[in-house]
């Protein structure tokens, strides 16, 4: 916890000029609403001095100009399921809460595109999109209860980006609130456009720290008319990376989806979901394919032999959506399920080179072993994506060594070419490592961007950059 | 109990993934109305960054206890011990509201006294305008304008069924746990298990010293009431030999069955095995039911948050109404209709755009009647519908099952 303070140290003068702007009952100062606010899903808290719930953008640019002109901190909120701390007001001040600007403003069948406030939830999208059979296919871990424009912030990833991308592959446009309180449109509305510099792409992934999204245009694709799951168990993870090889590279089959997990993910998972897991099972791979009736069809019993060739101990194709779910429910719940082995667990989304991946796993579970740390892997392995779960209990001694070995394994990481966050994106507690990756002279030209969009440092300070 | 929930608390990953079912942060979307941000202020009070104040009490207040989060938390977060411990400690440290004090502590554990004051309302009842369909405009709440609710009846269920109905060699003997809403309003309901399994060869006995569940009071924090009402009803219930106990209150088989657990200790764990959902019951013990005739009517089923959520009973009513209606699945069935206890008081806007959304699935599904298993439902449904003049009528899945079997004597 940063702070104990149960005052907040906004001027009444201030906190009657934001009531004034978007009315008394979206403004909140009592200590219980900030502490509901003051976290995400890495369990770090600090308290807000504010809390603020805007209805429409007008609202955050009435906001914003008020806490720039008083140098107020800003920290933009989806859903706080962030997995680096983004939504959490390390510097205090205000909390802007999205989760009220959801509107799903105008869903274009035709030109394949879809207008959004953020606050709408990922899963409501492909939901909408669904039933005209379009389909908005980043798809995270989080969909049902993140946000879109906490999606865009971080460029969110998830199951089916080995086939169809990240978050960043589909936004067209935004609407964005600057820190001054102006409002400027970035992109077109069009599946291309190159005109000028690319402010979008500049702007998704930026984890709150350049202005706010009001409105986001996304791009949509037809339905995949089929969709084939299938679930194979090892008991040694080479095998599981021999089996992703094969499928992608050896016989050119590009899933929707290949997920990986290992032995202690694995043991982390419900009693409940345990049942379909076999004796013996050390890691799984759960593999989506889509595309017309017969071809998904074929390339699931194609993968199926190619799991049975590379010592699969079982393999199971879902047979129902029923089925189907409810594997994909195992790998969701993993990220939350490992709060089992330990209290406290700091996440690591790094990617390697997809070739590097079994180099870089051996030499995490030995630096493991030397540090006797817990760890517990999954991820996005067809991508080289990795989720390091490094766990711990509060207060022990071992906070510090997780620490230690986590910057021992990123060092590495960056050494053969990958990065050190995937999808997640940096905040605070990654902060300390983006100096891994970035040159002395690229975080500097950052940082004049970004002094350039908000020269009073008050968007989502001490993200990103220490 | 003491200290549990400090270690389901730090059980909680914040993820967020109780923002995708709780009823109430789905119309709010406030952090402070859903379980993660309830369990971020545990941790506050824990840590002695907050203190017990009135705005915490709203917040606590403003759970339903449905336990949704509880069912779908990855982390396995024991939700309702922290629920339970906060709202014990906002009455430990705030109190209790005087009202409900003079209700949990005096009247509820006193039969007689209860039965008294409740005789007397339905007398006053008769001088209140406005009837309409078996429903009246409910004193305090008259004045918010909308509200229906079901008229008190004559004669509670206990008093009904003060003698058991003798079954010839009954194949069994099981206790009917009432609970107030059926004792009180719903006497059919009870009529109708008795109906129902007697003409199974089953004998019903209804306790006459069986008192409340208790769960108004726990729902407010007040443990000591709660304690003593369920100590109460395991010494009426224990002193019988019964081969099971029914109720057909969603709520009231929660509290007796699991709560009890927590408030009785191991000891009731003997009992609290034989005690069942009425439709659960039927499918375990009954099965075939010969003689069953479906009636007509379209029958929807609405699931109980305490049925489906708690105890993962949602295919044993449907069965029942399938083999005796024209059965019709609704839209949204297990979406909350928005009533239960406390919060219904306190955050009435909310609980009507439950209702709402609710009444919009029953209406979608063109049922001619909705069936649910717990009679709070049905006073909320009821109301909801008569609200909007609707026709399509309210009520419990027992009361279906009761008519299919007068049609099937009828029609021999
Ligand atoms: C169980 C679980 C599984 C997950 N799985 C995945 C996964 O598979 N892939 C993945 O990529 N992530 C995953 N995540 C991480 C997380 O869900 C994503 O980062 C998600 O995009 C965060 O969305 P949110 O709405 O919760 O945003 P928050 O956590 O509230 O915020 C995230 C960042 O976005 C900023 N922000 C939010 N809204 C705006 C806006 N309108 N304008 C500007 N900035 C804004 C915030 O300031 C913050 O920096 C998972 C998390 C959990 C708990």
């Amino acid at each position: 916890m940063k702070q104990q303070m149960d005052k907040n140290s906004i001027d009444t003068r201030i906190l009657e000029e934001l009531c004034d702007a978007v009315g008394r009952e979206n403004v909140f100062d009592d200590i219980e609403e900030r502490v509901c606010y003051s976290f995400d899903a890495t369990k770090e808290r600090s308290l807000p001095d504010l809390v603020i719930k805007p209805h429409s953008t007008e609202h955050v640019s009435n906001i914003v100009s008020i806490a720039n002109k008083n140098s107020i901190p800003i920290c933009p909120r989806g859903a706080g399921t962030g997995l680096s701390g983004g939504s959490v007001p390390i510097r205090g001040g205000i909390v802007l809460d999205l989760k009220n600007m959801d509107r799903i403003i105008e869903l274009n069948a035709r030109d394949l595109t879809v207008t959004v406030e953020p606050g709408v939830v990922t899963k409501d999208l492909q939901n909408e999109a669904a039933k005209h059979k379009l389909f908005y296919p980043p798809d995270p871990g989080s969909a049902r209860f993140s946000t879109i424009g906490g999606n865009v912030a971080e460029c969110s990833g998830g199951a089916t980006g080995m086939k169809y991308g990240v978050t960043r592959d589909y936004v067209l446009a935004l609407e964005i609130v600057l820190p001054d309180g102006s409002i400027i449109n970035t992109g077109r509305k069009t599946l291309k456009s190159v005109a000028g510099y690319d402010l979008t792409r500049f702007f998704v992934g930026s984890e709150g720290t350049l202005g706010i999204y009001t409105k986001i245009t996304l791009k949509l694709l037809p339905m995949p008319e089929k969709l084939g799951t299938i679930v194979s168990y090892f008991d040694d993870f080479h095998d599981a990376l021999n089996t992703s090889d094969s499928i992608q590279i050896k016989n050119r089959i590009l899933p929707r989806s290949l997920e990986f997990m290992d032995a202690a993910c694995l043991a982390s998972l419900k009693e409940g979901l345990k049942a379909a897991i076999p004796e013996g099972a050390k890691s799984l791979l759960l593999i989506d394919v889509d595309g017309n009736e017969k071809n998904v069809t074929n390339t699931i019993a194609k993968i199926e032999d190619i799991c049975r060739e590379n010592n699969a101990l079982k393999c199971e194709v879902a047979k129902t959506a029923e089925e189907r779910e409810v594997l994909w429910e195992m790998i969701r719940s993993v990220p939350s399920s490992l709060f089992k082995i330990a209290t406290m667990k700091f996440n690591d989304d790094f990617c390697v080179p997809r070739s590097k991946v079994k180099d870089i796993l051996e030499k995490v579970y030995g630096l493991s072993r030397a540090a006797s740390v817990k760890v517990a892997a999954f991820g996005h392995i067809g991508e080289g994506h990795i989720n390091l779960n490094v766990m711990y209990d509060d207060g022990s001694d071992k906070e510090h060594s997780a620490h230690t070995f986590v910057s021992e394994v990123l060092k590495e990481v960056v050494s053969i070419g990958g990065t050190i966050t995937s999808e997640h994106g940096v905040g605070d507690a990654k902060a300390e490592y983006v100096k891994l990756e970035l040159t002395a002279q690229e975080i500097e030209l950052m940082q004049k961007l970004k002094k350039l969009f908000d020269p009073k440092g008050i968007m989502n300070p001490g993200k990103i950059f220490v | 109990m003491s200290n549990d929930w400090k270690n389901e608390v730090s059980k909680c990953s914040k993820c967020g993934k109780c923002h995708t079912v709780c009823p109430v942060f789905l119309e709010t979307h406030d952090e402070s109305a859903v379980a993660r941000g309830r369990i971020s202020l545990a941790e506050a009070l824990k840590d002695k960054q907050i203190g017990y104040t009135e705005k915490l009490r709203d917040y606590v207040y403003s759970c339903k206890k449905c336990m949704r989060c509880r069912k779908v938390c990855p982390s396995d977060v024991d939700y309702e011990k922290i629920i339970s411990a906060l709202l014990r400690g906002v009455a430990e440290n705030m109190g209790i509201p005087l009202l409900p004090k003079i209700i949990f502590r005096y009247i509820l554990p006193r039969r007689i006294l209860f039965d008294t004051l409740l005789k007397v309302s339905s007398k006053i009842q008769r001088f209140i305008p406005m009837k309409k369909r078996g429903q009246m405009r409910h004193l305090p709440l008259l004045f918010m304008g909308k509200r229906w609710i079901p008229t008190l009846a004559g004669k509670t269920a206990l008093q009904k069924f003060r003698k058991t109905r003798k079954v010839e060699n009954p194949r069994m003997r099981v206790g009917l746990f009432t609970g107030c809403l059926i004792n009180y309003i719903y006497v059919d309901i009870a009529e109708a298990v008795v109906d129902v399994l007697n003409k199974m060869g089953i004998e019903v006995v209804i306790p006459q010293r069986q008192l409340c569940c208790g769960t108004p009071s726990s729902t407010m924090g007040d443990v000591k009431s709660s304690k003593r009402l369920a100590e109460e009803n395991r010494k009426v219930f224990e002193s019988l030999e019964l081969d099971a106990i029914v109720s057909a209150c969603a709520t009231c088989t929660k509290s007796i069955k699991n709560d009890y657990m927590h408030i009785l200790g191991p000891s009731w764990k003997n009992m609290s095995d034989k005690i069942y959902d009425i439709s659960e019951f039927i499918d375990k013990f009954i099965g075939d039911m010969p003689g069953v005739k479906p009636i007509g009517e379209k029958v929807t089923y609405h699931d109980p948050c305490h049925l489906l959520w708690v105890r993962d009973i949602s295919e044993e009513p449907r069965n029942i109404l399938k083999k005796s209606s024209r059965f019709v699945d609704m839209d949204m069935a297990d979406a909350c209709c928005g009533g239960g206890g406390i919060f219904t008081i306190i955050h009435y806007d909310l609980t009507l755009k439950m209702l709402e959304r609710k009444v919009d699935s029953i209406q979608r599904s063109g049922a001619d009647t909705v069936a649910t298993n717990c009679p709070g439902c049905v006073m909320q449904i009821a109301d909801g519908l008569a609200g909007r003049n609707s026709n399509i009528k309210t009520t419990h899945s027992i009361q279906i099952l009761q008519e299919a079997l007068k049609n099937g004597e009828t029609k021999k």
